[in-house]
């Protein structure tokens, strides 16, 4: 063995080139350690390099563009000449020699002042110590005489230099503000100078913000740092336990919320809509950070894929643009009123509770949802027998728009469950039939009668909800779907007899019906029932229905069908009033992991939460296998309404977001939300703009679109609730001279509080009702208006009709009653129309009479003019008996 | 849906030509020349139709009404509004106050044409109440009472536009407001001719249009000092 100090060829060895290799491997890991922690793990510090760049030469250029147009302003010029003369002028012109002359006089002024003041204090300070003396001298009692003596003399001293002080006092003071005028010239011109110039300015201190300062010197740019946002109590924990949220993704997206980076690419690019959007009464960033909204890795800093969640281990990727608006049902109870800046989620909730998804899936906050569809207790006594198993068979064969999604069921199966419901609802059917024979003055095909039916189809309102045509719809249901079944073939599926005592009284058939009673008189209901059963034609009857129909085996084999594919989600059927629903619950359904999907034996679909979605939505029972069946029928969805769906359904989440970030969720936004729910189930957006949406029916009156159906945006304002409330439950004529017909709902007065309550919440109305106090009118207000409603001023009767006097010409161009205005218009809304008609409703006929009211009427006050006019119309309306619809009230049987 | 899809793309066409178009220079035109001629209705013309005066009948009745839409004097077409839609520079646009007049219910001229930034006074010469109601989409819409006491009104358009101008009061009055980006206008008179001078030599798009007929255009090359001709038939549609 080779020893030290033995062994001659050890002594020999020499390790040199171990340790520079190692000194080598040391420097490189050093090298690559520094490397790692500053740049490879840090890529944020290049990208804020990169725009604090940026930053500084937008600044640089908008600073240079300001700058020019400034050199073009000939104001600038002037002032800034004006300053430099100024300037130069007291650095070596007159100005400045003065000031010289000035500050050395004042300097010498001010020595001079001092001398004598420091005398003046010497003179006090010796008469101190002489009365000192003056004192002791009495109190020892010696003779205070040659004190006195000395103290005179002092005085006499202090008395002529005082009458010094004074002038050195004065001169110097006077210098001073003569310097001070001087300048203070100069900086009033700076200061108007410097308003001239704060547009570009303002750029010097962009561009300070991204220097980098080092005592006097200052270079571009300063050191990146995480920027951090931390949400307190933003999430919870698994254990119910608040937790802090943090947010560093300002760190790379450095300009979110500053504008003038739209056109920049990210992520340096403003937020879309900032404005909206990050405003401070909507997402401040300080307050919400982006993954609220956003989703994706918030802390995360050292990779774009890890930050943005896009990677295996993180649940919530990115949600990019648009996909974002999923997020916000989190905060938001009311997210339809987000038309604009969430259109897709908005549509996807009206699908949603529209067609018919939560009767087969429960879902928090859509629990309540009335079943969409037809009631099917007296189904017998209302359609074909063969039409029905078709239907069953597959609806969009009949109705390719209809809401009825297609079982894609054989026949052998429609026919049972036709049984089943036949079955259930004969007894019930049959006695219906009995009590409404077919009117005795129906003729099959009298032309008179179909021509008749056909102008009164067009005129009263049937088309605010159907079709008669091919293609023919008013409000739409996503891209491809009808909300009210088109009647083009309506004669194939009902007969004459049921579609009468339809007509006349749908809620006496079922007494949950949205169909509205339009108060047709019997001759009315004849004519467009005539007219109905022309479109058309009786479906070829199924061999043996009848008997099929009857068959004991047939109905229990329909029980179980009926139960299978849960028809009693969307309709009621006697005997399955208990049944709850048959699909998943999907509360939770957009916080699912993809592993908790089930794909089936699909390979050519990507294992992503968005794509089995979309799949499932678009062919329902794509993950069936031989051994699973799947049972959801198929809708026939357009793409898009597929992705506004999954938009909504994104949202459904298991987020429990702390009450502080929470959107406003209180009673008035829930009967919003309610009352909203009940309006478009009776389609009053048919007829109605309401929110700036609707009022479908519009496109039939495009001629002369002032006998179309009134707009209804801000009507919570307008009308009194009590006038409200009577005029829902009793439609009375508003604008008589209108074909089109107000229908009657037959609403319940849960209902209609519901529905008031929804205006009132839109218009953000505080005090629902109004009460007029006659005694309070001051007389010369109803003098006054007197003379403004007359043909010499405004000629409000011109247009408007007042009580039983008709205005002249053409009906188009009337306006409402003004009696009605007591009992009808909210008397602060009356003051907002007259002052601007045209802001209130765009577009109205009503023209604006102020400003330019008379001189010569209350003082020529137009304030005083509208008062006293809205008194007027307060008061016109007193004795005016109530107009009365003709009656018609719902037989409806009470809701078993 | 489509139809929508249609309303919009033709409404983008329309704003289309006055964003796109850079904005024009007026100065002082030296040498320039002027375009002239007459636009005449191919075939013939159907008999103007008689309003329904059915209301104030005392002061708007007075003579009967024909309705103004459409009208072929000899062949001759009035109320065609006649401009260069592709000039950058001209003469001074003089911006000044136009008026229109509501004689008898009825809008006097039929079709008032005017540099955009003019004001207009509306007069009520007859003392009934009017309101002048705008159908505008670039200018802000305006609908505005004018009644008995007040014997004028003025507005302002500021931006180019053709705009429709009706009565709510009187169902049949409906004139046209047309505002323009370029001061070479004319509106045609019962001869159908027009004539724009001071046009700087070059080429340019004349157009024509008219309520009822929609526009038509031609190519002319105007030279300095002298007049260019351009005849235009517009056919019914």
């Amino acid at each position: 063995m080779a020893e030290r100090g033995v062994d001659q060829q050890e002594e020999k060895k020499s390790y040199g080139s171990v340790f520079v290799i190692g000194v080598a491997l040391l420097v490189a890991l050093s090298l690559w350690a520094f490397l790692d922690d500053n740049v490879t793990r840090r890529p944020w510090k290049g990208i804020q390099a990169r725009f604090f760049r940026l930053d500084y030469s937008k600044a640089q250029a908008a600073y240079a563009e300001e700058d020019k147009k400034l050199q073009a302003d000939s104001k600038y010029q002037e002032i800034a000449k004006k300053l430099a003369e100024r300037q130069s002028s007291l650095s070596n012109g007159d100005l400045g020699r003065k000031l010289k002359a000035l500050e050395s006089e004042e300097k010498q002024a001010t020595v001079k002042f001092q001398e004598i003041d420091q005398k003046v204090k010497d003179v006090k300070s010796e008469l101190e110590e002489a009365w000192y003396e003056h004192d002791h001298a009495v109190q020892q009692k010696r003779d205070p005489k040659p004190y006195l003596e000395e103290i005179a003399e002092l005085d006499k001293r202090k008395a002529q230099l005082d009458k010094q002080l004074e002038p050195a006092h004065a001169r110097r003071e006077q210098l001073r503000e003569e310097i001070k005028k001087i300048r203070s010239t100069t900086k009033e011109i700076e200061d108007e100078l410097g308003k001239i110039t704060a547009e570009r300015d303002k750029w010097i201190r962009v561009m300070e913000n991204v220097m980098l300062k080092l005592g006097p010197v200052s270079f571009c740019c300063k050191i990146p740092k995480i920027q951090q946002v931390s949400l307190d109590e933003f999430d919870r924990n698994r254990f119910d336990q608040p937790v802090a949220r943090v947010d560093r993704c300002q760190t790379c997206h450095l300009a979110i919320n500053r504008p003038g980076f739209e056109k920049e690419a990210h992520p340096f690019k403003t937020h879309p809509r900032r404005e909206v959007l990050l405003a401070d009464n909507a997402h401040p960033p300080e307050k919400f950070g982006c993954t609220g909204c956003h989703e994706g890795q918030g802390v995360a800093v050292n990779s774009k894929e890890q930050a943005h969640g896009e990677f295996h281990l993180w649940e919530a990727p990115l949600l990019r643009g648009a996909k974002a608006q999923s997020s916000c049902t989190s905060c938001h109870l009311d997210v339809q009123k987000f038309a604009e800046d969430a259109p897709l989620l908005a549509e996807g909730q009206r699908l949603f509770e529209q067609i018919g998804c939560t009767g087969c899936h429960l879902v928090k906050g859509y629990e309540n949802i009335p079943k969409i569809a037809p009631s099917l207790l007296k189904i017998s006594a209302k359609v074909e027998p063969s039409w029905i198993v078709r239907w069953i068979e597959n609806p969009h064969k009949f109705r390719p728009r209809t809401r009825m999604p297609n079982f894609d069921l054989k026949q052998d199966d429609a026919i049972a469950i036709a049984s089943f419901i036949w079955s259930q609802s004969r007894e019930e059917g049959d006695t219906w039939t009995q009590e409404h024979p077919i009117p005795a003055g129906f003729r099959e095909g009298d032309q008179n009668q179909v021509g008749k039916g056909k102008k009164l189809v067009e005129t009263i309102g049937c088309k605010g909800c159907h079709g008669f045509a091919e293609g023919e719809f008013s409000t739409p249901l996503g891209k491809e779907k009808d909300l009210v079944p088109n009647l083009k073939d309506i004669a194939a599926k009902v007969g004459p007899q049921w579609v009468y005592h339809w007509l006349k009284n749908p809620r006496g058939f079922s007494p949950d019906t949205r169909m509205p009673s339009l108060r047709l008189t019997d001759d009315e209901a004849i004519a467009i029932t005539t007219y109905l059963m022309t479109l058309g034609a009786k479906s070829d009857a199924v061999t043996g229905i009848e008997e099929k129909l009857a068959d004991p085996k047939n109905i229990k084999r329909g029980e179980s069908l009926v139960r299978k594919w849960g028809c009693f989600g969307c309709h009621e059927i006697k005997g399955m009033e208990k049944e709850s629903r048959i699909g998943a619950e999907l509360s939770t359904f957009g916080s699912k992991p993809k592993e908790e999907l089930f794909f089936g034996n699909r390979t050519d679909i990507k294992e992503t939460w968005d794509d089995w979605t979309y799949n499932k939505l678009k062919t329902p029972r794509i993950y069936a296998t031989e051994r699973i069946e799947q049972v959801m029928p198929q809708f026939d969805l357009a793409d898009e309404d597929i992705k506004a769906l999954r938009m909504l359904l994104g949202g459904f989440r298991e987020r429990k977001v702390n009450q502080r970030y929470l959107a406003d969720q209180g009673l008035r936004v829930q009967q919003v939300v309610e009352g909203r729910r009940l309006m478009q189930q009776y389609n009053c957006v048919g007829c109605h703009e309401i929110e700036k949406r609707g009022g479908f029916i519009r496109k039939y009156y495009q001629e002369n679109v002032t006998l179309a159906p009134p707009v209804l945006n801000g009507e919570g304002e307008k009308v009194q609730s009590n006038w409200f409330f009577g005029f829902l439950k009793a439609p009375i004529p508003i604008r008589p001279w209108l074909e089109i017909r107000m229908p009657t709902f037959g609403l319940s007065d849960e209902h209609t509080n519901q529905l008031i309550s929804y205006f009132n919440g839109l218009s953000k109305v505080e005090i629902p009702f109004a009460y007029i106090d006659d005694k309070k009118i001051p007389p010369e207000h109803i003098d006054a208006a007197k003379q403004l409603v007359s043909k010499d001023y405004f000629n409000c009767f011109s247009c408007h009709q007042q009580g039983d006097k008709k205005p002249e010409g053409p009906v188009e161009g009337w306006a409402p009653d003004l009696t009605l205005a007591r009992q009808r218009l909210n008397p602060n809304w009356i003051l907002k129309w007259l002052k601007d008609p045209q802001k209130v409703q765009p577009g109205t006929k009503m023209p604006s009479f102020y400003p330019g009211g008379p001189d010569n009427i209350l003082g020529g006050k137009e304030d005083l003019q509208i008062e006293a006019l809205r008194d007027y119309l307060m008061s016109i309306g007193k004795g005016a008996p109530a107009p009365t619809a003709p009656a018609v009230v719902a037989k409806a049987k009470p809701v078993k | 849906m489509k139809k929508l899809g249609s309303i919009v793309l033709s409404a983008a066409l329309v704003a289309l030509p006055i964003t796109a178009m850079a904005a024009y220079q007026g100065g002082d035109v030296k040498d320039g020349g002027s375009i002239s001629g007459t636009v005449k209705f191919k075939g013939t013309a159907p008999a103007p139709k008689k309003l329904d005066v059915s209301k104030d009948k005392e002061v708007c009745g007075k003579t009967p009404k024909v309705d103004q839409s459409l009208v072929v004097n000899n062949g001759n077409l009035a109320n065609a509004v006649v401009t260069i839609t592709d000039i950058q520079k001209g003469k001074k646009i003089e911006v000044k106050k136009v008026t229109l007049d509501q004689k008898e219910c009825e809008y006097h001229p039929h079709v008032l044409a005017f540099p955009a930034g003019s004001a207009i006074e509306i007069l009520n010469p007859d003392g009934i109440l009017h309101n002048v109601h705008s159908y505008s989409k670039v200018n802000s819409p305006f609908n505005q009472a004018q009644p008995k006491f007040k014997k004028t009104l003025e507005v302002k358009v500021d931006k180019p536009e053709v705009i429709e101008v009706k009565c709510d009061v009187h169902g049949w009055m409906h004139g046209w407001l047309v505002a323009t980006e370029t001061p070479y206008f004319a509106v045609t008179d019962n001869s159908g001719s027009f004539k724009l001078t001071d046009v700087p030599p070059g080429s340019y798009t004349v157009e024509v249009w008219h309520e009822k007929l929609g526009k038509n255009t031609q190519k002319v090359t105007v030279k300095a000092k002298e007049e260019a001709k351009v005849n235009f038939e517009v056919a019914g549609k």
